[in-house]
């Protein structure tokens, strides 16, 4: 019984409840016990690398910082003993609570963010969605086409590039490509509707209707789905629990 | 809703949606490292940046919910590359997305104007912005950094995503990759 292996629409929907709740909660120590349980349930159940698990943490770490600086100074008055002045801002015990609620919510929204990206197979949730959230087979399918967009998208880039080489533009640093990328995004995306046009062409060529259709890959309910929501569900409950003591 | 698309149509959403996905995230990272030093606000004057596909796809197919399905293909889609927003970032989508998809749904998806795209804008920020209030607590800030925040975020919904959205379009239109779909039709009734 892993994360990997729960059933993504479920998993997906569990995760957006416990997002939801924790909007609504104003004390600091429900996310904080949401994040570390988040980390714990995580080591527990899943297989991930927690390299990269790191490495997508750190700019919400920044944003967390300045949530945290932002609602001290800017905070609202409150009223109460005031602890300090920051920047001409009088800060309250209650401005102190709000700024640190709302930076380790983001730290919070991320863990369980996380916890969903790093555990689903992009695949396996459309074709959950299809089979237990009825979602249109015609907007799956154009999903998968727009994923199969990336590398021809990559391709094609490097094209204009070479093209715009050959017309005598140099750019020799990684910052002259990037800086000369916007000059590319209307030829890019030129091309890119053209390419859609024999696509979608092809597609119903190939007999696709936009029906219902027999699917290779089944991704079942089960037991042990419901199992882990209501773990992650427990992990609320017991936080906020644990927030108004 | 989807009954009166033709694949094709549907196929260029979801292409738009990719290429802006890709978008979307870059700007996602350039908003993040600012929000360090100026806080939340860092992201409110790129903020139409988001809400553009919308304009576009809308403008460009010219069914209703090409600005709604648009917005919320490329947030699954970013999702899917994988980012640390996560699934929340379906629901910013879908609320972005009928934010912007009210604006031509009051004009009954017969007028695309300039002054359309741009409520379509403006229509994303506001509902974008009771998400962020919500979520982000902002209940927690003085009123007047509030509103200053709704303000930037306003102006760049109408400027960014809708007067960037027609510019860009009619950029595409110019090159005729477009002439199998509504916009270029629209054009030619009116000469």
């Amino acid at each position: 019984m892993t994360f990997h292996e729960m059933n993504p629409t479920i998993k997906f929907l569990t995760v957006t409840l416990l997002m939801f709740g924790l909007a609504f909660i104003y004390n600091p120590w429900t996310p904080l016990t949401v994040f570390i349980g988040i980390l714990i349930l995580q080591s527990l159940f899943s297989s991930i690398s927690w390299r990269r698990w790191g490495l997508f943490m750190i700019p919400f770490l920044f944003t967390a910082l300045g949530t945290l600086w932002t609602t001290l100074v800017f905070g609202k008055e409150t009223g109460g003993e005031i602890l300090f002045t920051l920047l001409g801002n009088d800060v309250t015990a209650e401005n102190v609570m709000l700024a640190a609620t709302l930076a380790l919510r983001v730290l919070a929204f991320t863990a369980v963010s996380l916890l969903f990206t790093l555990t689903t197979d992009p695949k396996r949730f459309i074709y959950s969605l299809m089979q237990q959230g009825k979602l249109s087979p015609k907007i799956a399918y154009s999903v998968f086409v727009g994923f199969r967009f990336f590398p021809i998208l990559k391709h094609e880039l490097m094209q204009l590039y070479e093209t715009h080489a050959l017309r005598g533009i140099r750019l020799e640093t990684r910052l002259d490509h990037i800086r000369h990328a916007p000059k590319l995004i209307i030829p890019l995306l030129a091309g890119a509707i053209r390419q859609a046009e024999r696509i979608a062409f092809s597609m119903e060529a190939r007999g696709f209707t936009g029906e219902p259709r027999a699917t290779y890959e089944v991704v079942p309910v089960t037991r042990s789905d419901f199992l882990m929501a209501s773990l992650l569900l427990l992990l609320f409950g017991v936080s906020a629990w644990l927030g108004i003591k | 809703m989807l009954k009166s698309w033709k694949l094709k149509e549907i196929v260029l959403l979801a292409i738009l949606s990719v290429v802006f996905a890709v978008v979307y995230l870059a700007f996602v990272h350039v908003g993040n490292l600012w929000a360090g030093l100026i806080g939340p606000i860092a992201y409110e004057w790129i903020f139409g940046i988001w809400f553009i596909v919308s304009i576009i796809a809308a403008y460009i197919i010219r069914k209703p919910g090409a600005a709604l399905l648009s917005e919320v293909l490329a947030a699954s889609i970013e999702m899917m590359i994988g980012n640390a927003i996560g699934p929340r970032i379906i629901l910013v989508g879908i609320i972005q997305g009928l934010g912007a998809e009210a604006a031509f749904a009051v004009t009954g998806y017969r007028r695309y104007d300039l002054w359309v795209l741009m409520l379509a804008g403006f229509g994303a920020a506001v509902t974008s912005f009771a998400y962020t209030y919500v979520m982000g607590g902002l209940a927690a800030l003085s009123p007047t950094y509030v509103a200053t925040m709704f303000a930037l975020r306003a102006t760049s919904g109408m400027l960014i995503a809708g007067v960037g959205g027609k510019i860009l379009s009619d950029l595409l239109l110019r090159t005729g990759a477009l002439e199998g779909y509504a916009v270029a039709r629209q054009g030619r009734v009116h000469g």
